[in-house]
């Protein structure tokens, strides 16, 4: 039997923990979230995904009570939050810059809210050393922050958040200052812990990697709207606009004119090169279009291939040798540079192509994205 | 013929070490050690009508003879008298006395003035600052003198107290303790100000937002988080303010009155009035004692603070 797949936000009945509903806010005449409604269900692990400045930090600030909005409500657990203080609220947050109190040892630290929640000494005790455990820094308690690493103290933040088991942990940023290879270690541990505790999580990047790899659902923001809410595969494979496309991945996108043929459109694009057949995901009309395509969809070949609809005819203009890949840049008669990937599956194979070859770059109906501009 | 040289070299790298590490060396020396060797001197000696007022001198040339006699004529007079007449002592105590409640005072004062700086928009906080050290750009005995115009029984204080129909008869500030107060308070408050804001400022925001994010109110917070935090501060502007206010003078000769009993105040007439040179000079060696204790302390505070920005 297969087991269910963990999507709450495709059942109708499952009650979201989390609601915005037309929350806006502004500061003085910058708006920083316009009108944005949208729900989080338990145990999800969420991304808020974007550039600096659109809006994805206030959007947290605003869960965890430090920014109320300017119209709109917030829903946690179908109760407006907006009047409860940050303390009283079931939602601890993990900072970006740690925050974690120089002061105290880490011990201390992570026992800082069981404290202010006067629970008894021996319950405090245990809460802390289970949280300790839980993140791998037993051998720390009794050091104060600035006498650990920082991968460290980035754990001793996390177990802080968690120490009050709360309905919701907001994570700001929480990999960003580790190194590459720690980030990469420190996201599958992130992913873990999210399962073991079963909490929400609801986590700030500007770092798609790291969005796509973490989270049960991506929003990928700009200037305090939704662009697009999905799945990291929906989101990759099936962007809903050329500003979702862009900003994840790498992809090439081609301004044309489509026509529609039936299931396919023909797109017509450059002079003197044949249209592009495409398939939409949804029935369109005639009229400007882009294309999206991901360049490890473009395949690159010396000989002119046969069994495709789409093929063009170019010059390698640049190499970009990545080890595990490497990317074409080609350069087609009108000007127009189209990338193309390859895996580099075979060890110490003679590079196919070098710079100046004429090569054919092809792909098949359905490997783009049609997209209204 | 190189290991020669080399040896040669490395004795020159050991005098430039050893020369730069005796420049502070010869300071402390020139400017500390000698002074209170010659104060301590004076006070071991007897008073005498003659210049300088206290025998003996030191007369080189009679040679050992004479030194050996120099050393004889010295003695603990001074010291016992110190502590037969309950003047002295009572100065002194009464002089920690008023420089530890001035000190709390400023930091009542201060601490909230400094809070207030740390707190308002950035563009504003080195107009602040420049308002807390102004008055320093005017002579300290200028102010004090002004304090005098200000508390007096015909002053601004009384004037302006009677004007708002808060008193009916002038009162009486100027010569007494509460004089000397308003005194140290006003002058050494920035003093307080300037260390308390310098750790304050540098107070990560986030770390009141994770308090409080923990369950902390925002008064809580205050006292878990900002206090613990502004610790070196406070302990650096108690000092700066306590260990000149035990010594202090002019203040309280211009503005207190005769019940005012600070030992700076002693020592003044003991040299001056009396030109007892040899109990004065006792007086400003225990002076001195008292004050190294609270003066190794505050170079500890320091030095931690110090590894703790590092």
């Amino acid at each position: 039997m297969p087991e269910t797949v963990f999507a709450p936000w495709n059942d109708p009945a499952e009650k979201p923990l989390i609601q915005f509903r037309n929350v806006t806010k502004r500061f003085g005449s910058f708006t920083a979230i316009d009108d944005l409604s949208i729900d989080i269900f338990e145990k999800e692990f969420f991304a808020l995904l974007g550039p600096s400045g659109c809006g994805k930090t206030t959007m947290m600030r605003m869960l965890a009570g430090f920014e109320t909005p300017t119209s709109g409500t917030i829903m946690l657990d179908g109760q407006d939050i907006s009047p409860i203080p940050p303390n009283k609220r079931s939602v601890n947050m993990m900072f970006q810059s740690y925050a974690l109190f120089p002061h105290l040892t880490v011990y201390d630290n992570i026992a800082f809210g069981l404290k202010r929640d006067k629970l008894p000494k021996d319950q405090i005790d245990a809460r802390v050393k289970e949280m300790l455990r839980l993140v791998q820094i037993e051998k720390f308690g009794q050091r104060k922050p600035e006498q650990i690493s920082g991968g460290q103290r980035q754990r001793v933040a996390l177990a802080r958040s968690l120490a009050k088991a709360p309905k919701l942990l907001l994570l700001d940023e929480p990999l960003s200052a580790l190194d590459k290879k720690l980030r990469q270690d420190t996201q599958f541990e992130l992913m873990d812990i999210q399962e073991k505790t079963g909490t929400t999580f609801v986590v700030v990047t500007h770092d798609q990697e790291e969005a796509m790899t973490v989270a049960s659902r991506v929003a990928v923001m700009d200037h305090g709207r939704l662009k697009q809410v999905d799945t990291p595969d929906r989101i990759y494979e099936a962007p809903n606009s050329t500003y979702v496309a862009d900003f994840i991945g790498d992809v090439n996108i081609i301004a044309g004119h489509a026509t529609t043929q039936g299931e396919t459109v023909s797109i017509a694009w450059a002079d003197g090169q044949p249209p592009i057949i495409g398939t939409p995901s949804k029935p369109m009309d005639d009229g400007k279009v882009s294309f999206a395509i991901r360049p490890e969809k473009v395949a690159i070949s010396a000989e002119k291939p046969t069994d495709r609809n789409n093929m063009v005819q170019g010059k390698v203009l640049d190499i970009a040798y990545l080890g595990n890949l490497s990317t074409y840049h080609v350069q087609l008669p009108s000007g127009i540079v189209i990338k193309a990937q390859t895996a580099n599956s075979r060890r110490r194979a003679s590079r196919p192509f070098t710079w100046e070859d004429e090569v054919w770059l092809s792909w098949t109906d359905t490997a783009g994205i049609v997209l209204e501009s | 013929m190189d290991r020669h040289r080399r040896h040669r070299v490395g004795k020159l790298m050991n005098l430039r070490r050893f020369s730069l590490i005796a420049v502070p060396y010869v300071w402390l020396l020139g400017l500390f050690l000698v002074p209170f060797l010659i104060v301590f001197k004076i006070s071991l000696s007897d008073i005498a009508l003659s210049i300088p007022p206290y025998t003996p001198t030191l007369e080189l040339s009679e040679g050992w003879a004479g030194f050996r006699d120099f050393l004889s004529q010295l003695d603990f007079e001074n010291f016992e008298f110190l502590a037969t007449d309950d003047l002295y002592w009572k100065s002194y105590l009464s002089s920690v006395q008023i420089a530890l409640i001035s000190t709390l005072i400023c930091l009542a004062i201060g601490f909230p003035i400094a809070y207030g700086m740390a707190n308002a928009p950035r563009e504003w906080q080195p107009t602040l600052m420049l308002l807390v050290i102004l008055p320093f750009w005017t002579s300290f005995l200028i102010r004090v003198y002004s304090l005098i115009g200000i508390l007096s029984q015909e002053g601004m204080l009384n004037q302006f107290l009677m004007w708002i129909g808060l008193i009916n008869a002038p009162l009486t500030i100027l010569n007494t303790n509460i004089a000397v107060y308003i005194g140290i308070v006003y002058t050494y408050v920035p003093f307080m100000i300037l260390p308390i804001y310098a750790t304050l400022t540098k107070l990560d925001g986030s770390l009141l937002e994770a308090a409080e994010d923990l369950g902390c109110s925002r008064t809580e917070a205050f006292w878990r988080i900002t206090v613990p935090l502004s610790k070196a501060g406070i302990i650096a502007g108690c000092f700066l303010v306590f260990i000149p206010a035990l010594g202090e003078f002019v203040i309280p000769s211009l503005l207190g009155g005769s019940e005012t009993l600070m030992i700076g105040k002693v020592l003044y007439e003991e040299f001056f009035a009396n030109r007892d040179w040899p109990v004065a000079g006792a007086v400003a060696v225990i002076l001195l004692l008292i004050l190294i204790i609270p003066i190794v302390l505050y170079q500890r505070n320091e030095q931690k603070m110090m590894d703790a920005d590092t």
